[in-house]
């Protein structure tokens, strides 16, 4: 039973793998069935696996002590769970931007081992799986950023590979400490380490503990290392780029979380300089990446910038460690894993249609592409924070959380940064939508009509959308699930 | 299971014999009779394995009709049964790699020469790795240079016949300072045979005599070997001589000859100093910077070079380094893990050097980067396996260059003192392969179009099978490594 874990981490990755080596297929359809067909199929069993599967299953033994091991927590499932919905629906809107580009077959290949991948990650059950896969996310995304090949693109892809294994390099220092000196690898509610050897050892392991936020945060596009996440992801293909701004960044969250609440623990963390430094950090990200965001005119790289701050409110609200914000962090996972998503997918199809890259050039499309702007406007509000969609709740709990806190400067400076940001969200997401619908006197009606895309496009936006407003409306299963394992871990 | 501790002797033997009996035979005998004899001393050496594994325990074989401490001995235990029978396997598939493109690079006619040196250098690495006597060891050295020098200058070019005879000045003095090094412990102790000096030094280490010539020797001793595996500052001699030979003796050099160096200090270290009188003296440290040095610098070196064979050299100079610095870690798990690395860096180095051929050889033999773009398309097999090789160096985990960060990593934290700078070195040395490695497979994986004609695995069969392996034995070595330290620190165990 067990073993069903592992068929949707290595379905996708096999089938990518088999569809690299295969020669080009005769029609372009049956490469969209096989893919679909694979997506479905292991997303389907990723879910069967969520909630069917108990136990772990350990897969081989890298050394004697160093299992790579497989196991479902509360964590992982809802992980799992964002990835699947989006990296499907980011996966059939791909069936028709990319039918004008060229080596389609290795892009779905890559897209499908990322899959796999991702999952893989999410399902890990012990550090040294997790510090497995995620190297491996990093190696197998990199193609999707170096899709076209052109010399940005490769610029950026070693942009990306650079800062990524710098972090993970960063973090592998962790990973020794931890297994030094660790009683076990498994993910522990509220840390492996005794707390008589983290007092002992205490500036070894606070020094630890900030190598592997950096480290990790890379992933996240925490400052200082950040830099990358701006260049590499609007290069990718549309759908590309969606899903590594929405699901990718994720990853380094994912491992923040287990690295911070499961195995070192807030307890020795909670009150020392590391939780200073970090929340300092991720205030200056999130004010920096919206301030960078509200200055780009390039609609994707302004997206991207707004990645950069959003990932930080995450990161914030871990920071604090407090029951509460850290609920708010893990429903703006999804929150944003949702948005982002659509934000970039929407930003793709008007790309596809009209070849439109800054704001300026998109006066007027809303009525060209009312269902897509729409759907952009809908997923925009959420991020700003209008009640009552997702970003609302999520952020309501951040603020409410860092309130609580107790922390003398952060409880207030906090929550007037996650304002001034949410302001300037504004600034840079509304000017799409208000100079969509109303682009003013001397206006030429004729340039976008009938550009709207097809429902390949559409329904995922769609879907996308709906998604948002119903995290906002109806968050109280996932927070009582999000409230139990803050109660766990603290 | 009697007759089987004849066999390092016998495999010692057998490849002398085969270097005499190939100079009387033509190019295709010479390759075939060296095929057979390393397929033979692989299934001796695998019985010598099967024997002392499951013994765990070393034998002593008496070399001629006088027992210790005139004679001469072999003493043989699963360490060095493995490691015979590791180099064995890692020869047979350099040559397999290279066998088209020798032939092109030399004149027919002295094919057999080649062959020749191949033999005498396995029969000197068996002898280094196998013998119990020291003076034996300093005989078996000169062979491997001079064979080595042979294998270099094989193609006769202009920049071969020049790195050769950079090769060889080198190479003399690091056998010369050696020999000196043996010379005063023979002075000292009396004695030639390993486990006599032993007794010697432990007498003297005892007594708190001679401290300042033991120190000398020890130095002079490790010096020499660091010379001839190239540890950095001396590393002068390698890119030149890695560089321009023809691919199978780069890889056989880089691979195997720097090992042989290596193995015997390993042996010196343990069964003539004792590993204790190792650690306390301060030579350790010096060998612990110079390894960190090397780690950076050769990587440093590596980033500027524009010709892949180079690059892959200098990464040669950062490996020895990772080696040396497990030495200087001073423990018994500093050692496992330097042994495993250079199991795992000969396994992965010979695999780049191979696949990096298969690569200039759709450039238009070109070895510049430019030229090189797209390769990676145009010889699939050999993109592959360079990319394989790439992430094992880069320190990817499932392949065999993670485990063997992990083993340093996991040695150096015992270590108070030098757990820092190991892990920092470890850290900065890593982005750095990165750069590097992953700068090269971007760069064959960027399409290019049309430039030259690209070539089929079928074309060369024998070249994609031995890739092949190759990556299955980098794999294996990285997933299932926990046999392969339990098999090391074993070995270790009864070396002295």
């Amino acid at each position: 039973m067990e073993q069903l874990l592992l068929w949707p981490v290595f379905c996708p990755i096999l089938a990518g793998i088999a569809l690299l080596f295969k020669k080009e297929f005769k029609q372009r359809k049956t490469l969209l069935v096989f893919v679909g067909s694979i997506l479905l199929v292991s997303g389907i069993l990723a879910i069967y696996g969520i909630f069917a599967v108990e136990g772990g299953v350990t897969l081989f033994y890298l050394t004697k002590t160093l299992p790579v091991y497989f196991k479902l927590d509360m964590l992982g499932k809802f992980f799992t769970f964002v990835v699947v919905i989006v990296w499907i629906l980011a996966g059939f809107f791909s069936f028709e931007y990319m039918k004008h580009e060229k080596n389609e077959k290795r892009y779905y290949a890559f897209y499908l081992i990322v899959f796999g991948v991702l999952i893989g990650l999410d399902f890990s059950g012990n550090l040294i799986t997790m510090y497995l896969f995620y190297e491996f996310m990093t190696l197998t995304s990199m193609p999707l950023v170096l899709h076209n090949q052109s010399r940005e693109a490769v610029m950026a892809a070693l942009k990306y590979l650079f800062f990524s294994f710098a972090g993970a390099y960063m973090a592998l220092f962790g990973v020794y400490f931890i297994s030094r000196y660790g009683t076990t690898l498994e993910f522990t509610a509220g840390g492996v380490i005794e707390a008589g050897v983290l007092q002992q050892h205490s500036a070894l392991f606070l020094t630890v503990t900030m190598c592997m936020l950096i480290g990790f945060g890379v992933k996240a596009g925490m400052f200082p290392l950040h830099a990358w996440l701006p260049a590499a992801h609007p290069v990718a293909p549309g759908p590309a780029s969606a899903v590594l701004s929405g699901i990718i960044v994720k990853g380094g969250v994912l491992a923040v979380i287990r690295v911070v609440y499961q195995l070192i623990g807030v307890e020795f963390l909670r009150g020392s300089i590391v939780q200073t430094v970090w929340m300092a950090l991720t205030l200056i990200t999130v004010f920096m990446g919206s301030m960078l965001a509200f200055r780009e005119p390039v609609l994707k790289k302004r997206l991207a910038y707004s990645t950069v701050s959003q990932l930080s409110y995450i990161l914030f609200g871990l920071s604090v460690m407090q029951p509460q914000a850290l609920t708010g962090s893990l429903l703006h996972v999804a929150a944003h894993a949702f948005i982002k998503t659509a934000l970039f997918l929407g930003a793709s199809a008007v790309i596809y249609r009209t070849g439109a890259t800054r704001v300026e050039d998109l006066r007027g499309i809303g009525k060209g592409m009312p269902v897509t702007i729409w759907c952009y406007t809908i997923v925009s509000l959420g991020l700003i924070g209008i009640p009552p969609l997702s970003g609302f709740i999520s952020k309501w709990y951040l603020a409410t959380g860092a309130l609580d806190s107790g922390m003398a400067v952060f409880s207030w400076l906090g929550p007037v940064t996650l304002l001034v940001s949410a302001l300037l969200t504004a600034g840079y997401l509304l000017p799409v939508t208000m100079q969509g619908f109303f682009p003013g006197e001397g206006y030429d009606w004729k340039r976008f009509a009938g550009k709207e895309p097809s429902y390949l496009m559409l329904v995922p936006l769609l879907a996308l959308a709906v998604l948002t407003i119903l995290i906002g409306v109806l968050p109280n299963g996932l927070t009582e699930e999000f409230a139990a394992f803050a109660a766990q871990v603290m | 299971m009697e007759i089987i501790k004849n066999f390092p002797c016998l495999s010692i033997l057998l490849c002398m014999f085969a270097a005499i009996i190939s100079s009387a035979l033509k190019g295709r005998g010479a390759r075939w009779l060296n095929s057979f004899v390393i397929a033979a001393v692989s299934v001796l050496s695998f019985a010598v394995l099967y024997l002392t594994i499951t013994t765990k325990e070393s034998y002593v074989y008496v070399m001629g009709h006088f027992p210790a401490p005139f004679g001469n001995e072999i003493r043989f235990g699963s360490l060095e049964a493995g490691m015979a029978l590791f180099f064995c396997v890692i020869m047979m598939l350099s040559l397999n790699g290279g066998r088209k493109k020798l032939l092109l690079e030399i004149n027919p006619a002295k094919e057999n020469l080649y062959y020749i040196m191949v033999d005498l250098l396995l029969s000197s690495l068996l002898a280094l790795v196998y013998t119990n006597d020291l003076f034996t060891a300093y005989v078996f050295v000169e062979i491997n240079t001079i064979s080595a020098c042979g294998l270099i200058m094989i193609t006769e070019r202009g920049h071969t016949i020049e790195a050769a005879t950079r090769y060889m000045i080198m190479s003399l003095l690091g056998s010369g300072l050696f020999l000196i090094g043996i010379c005063l412990l023979y002075d000292l102790t009396g004695h030639l045979l390993m486990s006599n000096i032993k007794a010697g030094i432990d007498a003297i280490v005892a007594n708190g005599t001679y401290h300042t010539p033991l120190l000398v020797t020890i130095a002079l001793i490790v010096v020499g070997l660091a010379i001839k595996s190239a540890l950095f500052p001396f590393h002068a001699w390698l890119p030149n001589a890695y560089g321009y030979s023809t691919v199978s003796s780069a890889a056989i050099l880089s691979s195997l000859v720097s090992k042989g160096y290596i193995f015997l200090l390993i042996k010196i270290i343990y069964r003539v100093i004792g590993f204790d009188t190792f650690r306390d003296s301060k030579i350790i440290n010096v060998l612990f910077v110079f390894g960190l040095a090397g780690m950076i610098m050769g990587s440093l070196s590596a980033i500027r070079e524009n010709d892949i064979r180079r690059m892959i050299s200098f990464s040669s100079v950062a490996q020895i380094g990772y080696i040396y610095m497990g030495f200087g870690l001073g423990t018994a798990v500093g050692m496992v893990a330097s042994v495993f690395h250079m199991l795992s860096h000969a396994a992965t180095k010979s695999l780049l050097f191979v696949s990096g051929s298969g690569l200039t050889d759709v450039s238009g033999g070109h070895k510049e980067f430019l030229e090189l773009t797209g390769s990676a398309y145009r010889n699939i097999c050999a993109g592959l396996a360079f990319t394989v090789g790439s992430l094992s160096m880069v320190g990817i985990p499932v392949f065999s260059g993670f485990v063997s960060k992990l083993l340093f990593s996991q040695a150096a934290i015992l270590n108070e003192h030098k757990v820092l700078p190991t892990l920092i070195a470890l850290a900065i040395s890593t982005i750095l392969n990165t750069i590097y490695f992953m700068k090269t497979v971007i760069r064959i994986y960027t399409p290019a179009h049309g430039k030259y004609a690209s070539a089929s695995w079928k074309e060369n069969p024998a070249y994609a099978v031995t890739l092949l392996l190759f990556i299955i034995l980098n794999v294996v070595l990285g997933m299932c490594s926990q046999p392969i330290t339990d098999w090391i620190a074993q070995g270790l165990s009864v070396f002295a």
